[in-house]
């Protein structure tokens, strides 16, 4: 089963984007929102370390999120809600790292 | 499909407003809400004591009217809301508190109904940690 | 059939309610006899180092309430090796009775459950 993991902190200074690249499956998708969003910011360790990932059309990020923070999303596809909705039907089970 | 959506940030929390909007979007997407379960600080998302800023977003008072509005199954996990002082009549008269602050349409009850839904449910969604 | 559920514990032992309120998740469903498993991963496998007395801080004791889990059906609990070494508990004994799963067969646990819940 396919798991749509989503991430609301900042990668700096926490682990949780680290521990969900460590865990995520292959078929597995992430979607970024909330300060989860500053991992988009190029030239960051964290950036790299989602470019490292490769996870091409598997990474999502929260479009409302990159517009308030003036973010390009060149790595991740842009959502709006009703498409966050679809995500969470398109893969069997979501994991929010609370 | 079946949607049991989980909150477990208080109103002012970034997150609580996601899980509104995406809540709204499950909706107007033509699917079901089976439940809404608050937990952990969810409770305070719940609170009819909020006072917003008056700039600022009032997000307990949306949760409110979309609960009502929409007549979804609100629940408030009793236990969470006990240790963070969120009450209803009932529980403020059985502990002698001296407010009472989670209104109808919010129901307070156990994690049994937390598991229930994700038992219905087709995805269970959680919001929170903020 | 029910729906199996993994609940995956992140937060250390007193940092505040969390590590309770997951494992009152556990409980809850293991109550109600659903098929459930239980994970600890990051700071949350500091719930399972052995010793630890929790009056020096005034707390309940968590690990008594850890142990209950197989009394509730909950019998399929993990601990992630990766983190328990990063906090060097990999030698240690832990209080639990917990299969330490690494990187890989962890993306497998995750996968094979039909919901998850972390906090």
């Amino acid at each position: 089963m396919t798991t749509l993991h989503v991430i609301a902190h900042s990668p700096f200074g926490d682990e949780r984007l680290a521990s969900c690249l460590r865990l995520l499956g292959p078929q597995d998708a992430l979607l970024l929102c909330g300060d989860a969003i500053y991992a988009l910011k190029a030239g960051t360790e964290p950036f790299a370390a989602l470019q490292a990932a490769n996870l091409g059309e598997r990474l999502f990020a929260l479009a409302e999120d990159l517009q308030a923070r003036a973010l390009d999303s060149q790595l991740a596809k842009a959502v709006d809600y009703p498409a966050f909705v679809e995500l969470t039907l398109h893969h069997d089970k979501v994991n929010s790292w609370l | 499909m079946k949607f049991a959506i989980a909150v477990f940030s208080p109103a002012h929390a970034p997150s609580s407003r996601r899980a509104l909007r995406f809540a709204e979007a499950v909706l107007a997407g033509g699917h079901e809400i089976a439940r809404l379960f608050f937990y952990q600080d969810g409770v305070h998302s719940a609170s009819a004591n909020i006072v917003a800023p008056q700039d600022e977003l009032d997000v307990a008072a949306q949760w409110r009217a979309f609960v009502s509005d929409h007549r979804l199954d609100a629940v408030v996990c009793i236990a969470a809301a006990l240790r963070r002082g969120v009450l209803d009549d009932t529980e403020a008269n059985r502990y002698q508190r001296p407010a009472v602050n989670l209104p109808m349409p919010w129901e307070l009850s156990g994690l049994g109904q937390l598991h229930e839904a994700a038992q219905l449910a087709d995805r269970l969604v959680c919001f929170g940690g903020d | 059939m029910a729906k199996s559920l993994l609940i995956i514990s992140r937060q250390a032992p007193w940092s505040g309610p969390s590590a309770r309120e997951a494992l009152d998740i556990a409980l809850a469903g293991g109550a109600f006899d659903l098929p459930l498993g239980m994970l600890f991963l990051d700071d949350g496998v500091f719930q399972l180092a052995a010793a630890q007395q929790p009056d020096a801080v005034q707390q309940k004791n968590l690990a008594a309430n850890l142990q209950a889990l197989p009394m509730f059906g909950v019998e399929e609990l993990f601990a992630c090796g990766h983190s328990l070494a990063r906090r060097g508990l990999d030698n240690d004994a832990l209080s639990l009775p917990v299969e330490v799963l690494d990187d890989a067969a962890l993306t497998a646990l995750i996968a094979r459950f039909d919901q998850v819940v972390t906090l």
